[in-house]
């Protein structure tokens, strides 16, 4: 009855398996911190100057530090937590392909911590690896229906103001170029873009307006506060097409900016965008971000602007700032229309002995388009776009500076649709000038001078190896824009709209569906997976007519053999036994008899005990049912 | 969690019926998370926290079936628990079979915090749970609990059983004075070992390289003759009284059988005869751990009063 003997009673807490003395799952710490890494690389790229980056940021340090300092379990969980809300709200701020792959590791990685925080000291590596598959997998099906299919709601307040304030690198909304002494060699991307026909317009073509600068105080051009004139210019921007059908999709980078880079002839289509009386595309995302829309270009429906008319403002120039310019400007009105003063102003500046350098140094303060025209006459094409238009001005023709982005390189990776893609020094300056019958008409006055710019359209890529890598990585990531930033309210309503078409009452219902559905499929899969029996064919026929006969009660003691439980079970149920008896035989002598167990062996054995097993469950089927004992 | 109808019967089987869940504290924890990622969503616009906060939500969803998984189909039986002294922490075994792979179990018995989470395999386990019995004799170790907040920690799903095999549990050893009677057949016996003079060299029953001190009288003579060297003879040393264990008098009887305990596992330690007489029972003097078990059963099992 004593089994162990009471002088040994004391060492009372013996444990069969020695892992389960071990304190707690070492590998719960590593993926946590692992995670943690991941997501502080992910702070890198964040906007420091936005609220919201903060609230990342301080999400991130927290279950950094409750990492450190986490004893207990449930410590443990709430840094898994922790870490799973700060990589959604980075993934708020940071869409991009890069970024996003970074950010479902890390929530991979903090939901393996979380399961290796419970599942104890039990389970291995592979084991851990192949159990946070499962689940994450089973979970995702829910997700993406309720992803694809919950309609969305619009925002609690307006957004746009969220990223104001943000100076970034690129254009701006002065244009002072006497202030700038050289243009430095910016590689930094600013927008790509691709067409759904294919080829880009031609190279002459490609001018991608942003900012119109149309106030000018003598020494900067200014662009001056928006005219609400909603609509006027936009023609009939057609408000929540979806964006999949666009023929041009542009990925602007984040710009500080409201407008974004457009061919000033395309229709916008989503209600985001809006094109203002200038012909500036705004875009009401946040500036602070990528920003992701889409144009169509037939038909050309975004080309009223152009129409409407100048104001006081455009013809104005503060006199005597540049004395000698507006001299000159007067000179020309006695050109005749507006067409020939422009010619004799093109005339005037191929004669000159303009040159074109990124380093012009600076202009003085007083006067600094004399100083240009008349001394200098050296600079880039933000001097001669400025002075070209107070020139016009001048000249009695309202006329201002539009601000851009001018050629682009064409990449076409190895797969997928080409692209545009524009950097820094694409940027460009150009000149409007309104003329009473044709509207507002592009003027490029770089484009007189000898030896052209030297930035602009560049003929090759560069960059080496490294920016063939680069460039392939951004279609890359222009096709992940494409399908991730481009499914947005309106894209949904598209997909409910192409789904449902009238029936769109019944989406309450098709969510729930849907949801009972993955759901139901993913929990009948694992739970599947978790009763399958392990091993080889002959070992599961064995188990499963184990199985069949514990069914009826008839179970094994534990510890008992498999013979064992065959003569036990002879002397109640000799027909049963003698069934069990010809499965376990040859079973075992395959199992443990000498040599080596090759594939084929084991399939035609296991084809045998298949064929036994039915013959045992019919003979179960036969008896009179077992009341069944335990 | 601890409440719910306590389970009785010989074996636990688990199931929709025996089963409780809820969500944990951190269950409702993650939800809130999910709805502040939520919102992050919808004020920006953003596909990301949307997303993710759909995939809480469909864990949250799928972990409440994968954690009743992990107990669904569990059967539990008692194994045969040793013998123990009590103010010890004994070894309760429990024997489990498990249907499909079992996660993050946790176990107890009686009131307290589950032990650490284990995961089992689909098969039978062997499992041994602390307990700490308060008094002797046949002791049902109270409540087990058996709990999982597997695979994600957002649900707690348990169950309780009353384990119906009990364990002995002998008074705890503790030294002091014991009452000893002399056994009637031993006297004889004695007497009978006294008639035979100095042949009690029989009654040895080791030998051990003799010392200086052991004096001649112990030398084992026959084999020093033999040439095998100086033996000093081990006699059991009491065997001529063997003495019949009695509580002391005038001490509380659950301290005395205590003091019982004590000197039982003593003599036992000394290869020394004893017997053991108790009230109305009486266990002739012996040898061997099979007596000392039953004389400890005895201990164990004394009525209150004698």
């Amino acid at each position: 009855m004593i089994h162990q003997p009471p002088s040994n009673a004391g060492g009372a807490r013996r444990r069969r398996e020695p892992a389960e003395t071990q304190p707690s799952s070492p590998q719960a710490r590593r993926l946590q911190w692992l995670a943690e890494a991941l997501l502080i690389v992910g702070l890198v790229g964040l906007q420091p100057a936005l609220l919201l980056s903060w609230v990342a940021i301080g999400l991130t340090v927290l279950a950094g530090l409750k990492l450190l300092e986490a004893k207990r379990l449930e410590e443990r969980r709430l840094v898994g937590l922790l870490q799973l809300v700060s990589a959604g709200v980075l993934g708020a701020f940071q869409a991009d392909l890069g970024p996003s792959l970074l950010q479902g590791l890390a929530v991979f990685l903090a939901l393996a911590g979380l399961l290796a925080l419970e599942a104890g000291q039990g389970p291995d590596w592979r084991l851990l690896l192949r159990r946070s598959l499962q689940v994450v997998a089973a979970a995702l099906p829910v997700a993406l229906a309720l992803f694809l299919l919950m309609p969305r709601l619009a925002p609690f307040t307006p957004i746009s103001d969220l990223g104001r304030g943000v100076a970034r690198i690129g254009l701006n909304e002065g244009l002072a170029p006497g202030s700038i002494a050289s243009l430095a060699a910016n590689q930094e991307p600013a927008a790509r873009v691709s067409f759904e026909g294919g080829e880009p317009p031609a190279a002459a073509d490609r001018y991608w307006r942003v900012l119109v600068h149309d106030r000018f105080d003598g020494t900067t051009w200014h662009t001056s506060p928006t005219q609400r004139r909603n609509g006027d210019g936009s023609g009939a921007a057609p408000a929540g097409t979806p964006s999949p059908q666009a023929q041009q999709l542009w990925v602007a980078e984040a710009s500080g900016l409201e407008a974004v880079p457009w061919d000033g002839a395309a229709r916008p289509l989503g209600r985001e965008l809006r094109i203002n009386g200038r012909g500036e595309l705004l875009h009401g995302g946040r500036s602070s971000q990528r920003r992701l829309y889409g144009l169509g270009t037939s038909p050309a429906t975004g080309t009223g602007w152009r129409r409407i008319g100048p104001r006081p403002l455009d013809l104005f120039l503060p006199p005597g700032t540049n004395p000698q310019l507006e001299a000159l400007g007067r000179s020309w009105r006695e050109a005749g229309p507006a067409e020939a003063r422009l010619a004799v102003a093109e005339r005037w500046f191929r004669a000159g002995p303009f040159r074109y350098t990124r380093t012009p140094g600076t202009l003085p303060l007083r006067a600094p388009l004399d100083a240009f025209l008349f001394e200098r006459q050296e600079g880039f094409c933000g001097h001669y776009a400025s002075a070209f238009a107070a020139l016009m001005r001048a000249a009695g023709l309202p006329a201002r500076v539009v601000s851009g982005y001018q050629g682009g390189t064409w990449v076409q990776p190895l797969s997928g649709p080409g692209y545009l893609d524009l950097r820094q020094d694409n940027a460009h300056a150009w000149t409007e000038v309104w003329i009473d019958s044709r509207g507002w008409q592009r003027v490029d006055p770089t484009t007189w001078i000898a030896a052209s710019r030297g930035g602009g359209v560049r003929a090759t890529p560069t960059g080496g190896p490294l920016g063939w890598l680069e460039r392939q990585w951004w279609a890359l990531d222009l096709a992940w824009g494409r399908w991730w930033l481009g499914f947005d309210r309106e894209g949904q309503e598209a997909l409910l709209q192409r789904l449902l078409g009238e029936r769109r009452n019944l989406v309450g219902a098709v969510v729930l569906a849907a949801v009972g559905a993955s759901l139901g499929g993913s929990v009948t899969v694992l739970g599947w997976l978790r009763n399958r029996p392990e091993g080889d064919a002959p070992r599961r026929e064995l188990e499963r007519a184990l199985a069949a006969l514990a069914r009826d009660g008839l179970v094994p003691e534990a510890g008992e053999t498999l013979a064992d439980f065959s003569a036990r079970l002879g002397r109640s149920e000799p027909a049963l036994a003698a069934l069990l008896e010809a499965m376990a035989e040859p079973y075992q002598q395959w199992r443990y008899g000498p040599g080596p167990r090759p594939a084929e062996e084991a399939r035609r054995l296991g084809a045998r005990l298949h064929r036994q097993r039915g013959a045992l469950e019919r003979e179960l089927r036969r008896q009179p049912p077992r009341r069944p004992t335990t | 969690m601890n409440f719910g109808k306590t389970q009785q019967g010989e074996t636990l089987s688990l199931g929709m019926r025996n089963l409780y869940i809820l969500p944990t504290r951190f269950g409702l924890l993650w939800l809130a998370g999910m709805a502040l990622l939520q919102v992050v969503a919808i004020q920006l616009e953003s596909n990301g926290p949307l997303l993710l906060s759909f995939l809480m939500l469909g864990l949250f969803l799928l972990t409440l079936h994968l954690t009743h998984f992990n107990l669904q189909g569990l059967e539990v039986r008692c194994g045969q628990p040793a013998a123990g002294f009590a103010g010890d922490t004994l070894a309760y075994p429990l024997r489990l079979r498990c249907r499909g792979r079992c996660e993050g179990l946790r176990l107890r018995l009686g009131p307290g915090e589950p032990d650490q989470a284990r995961s089992l395999a689909a098969g039978d386990h062997l499992l041994t749970l602390p307990w700490n019995p308060a008094e002797r004799g046949r002791m049902r170790p109270g409540k087990l609990r058996l709990l999982t907040t597997a695979p994600l920690g957002l649900f707690v799903c348990w169950s309780r059983w009353d384990p119906p095999m009990p364990q002995l549990v002998i008074p705890a050893p503790r030294s002091g004075p014991v009452g000893r009677a002399q056994a009637p057949e031993l006297k004889q016996q004695g007497a009978r070992s006294g008639s035979r003079g100095s042949s009690g060299g029989d009654l040895w029953h080791d030998l051990q390289p003799h010392r200086p001190e052991d004096g001649a009288g112990r030398l084992a003579w026959k084999l020093l003759a033999q040439g095998r060297g100086a033996h000093a003879k081990r006699f059991l040393a009491p065997m001529a009284e063997a003495p019949l264990l009695t509580p002391a008098e005038g001490i509380p009887l659950e301290r005395a059988l205590e003091h019982l305990c004590a000197a039982i596992l003593r003599l036992h330690g000394e290869g020394a005869s004893y017997g053991l007489q108790l009230g109305s029972t009486s266990i002739p003097p012996g040898h061997g751990p099979d007596h000392r078990d039953r004389c400890l059963e005895t201990l164990a099992l004394a009525p209150r009063t004698l």
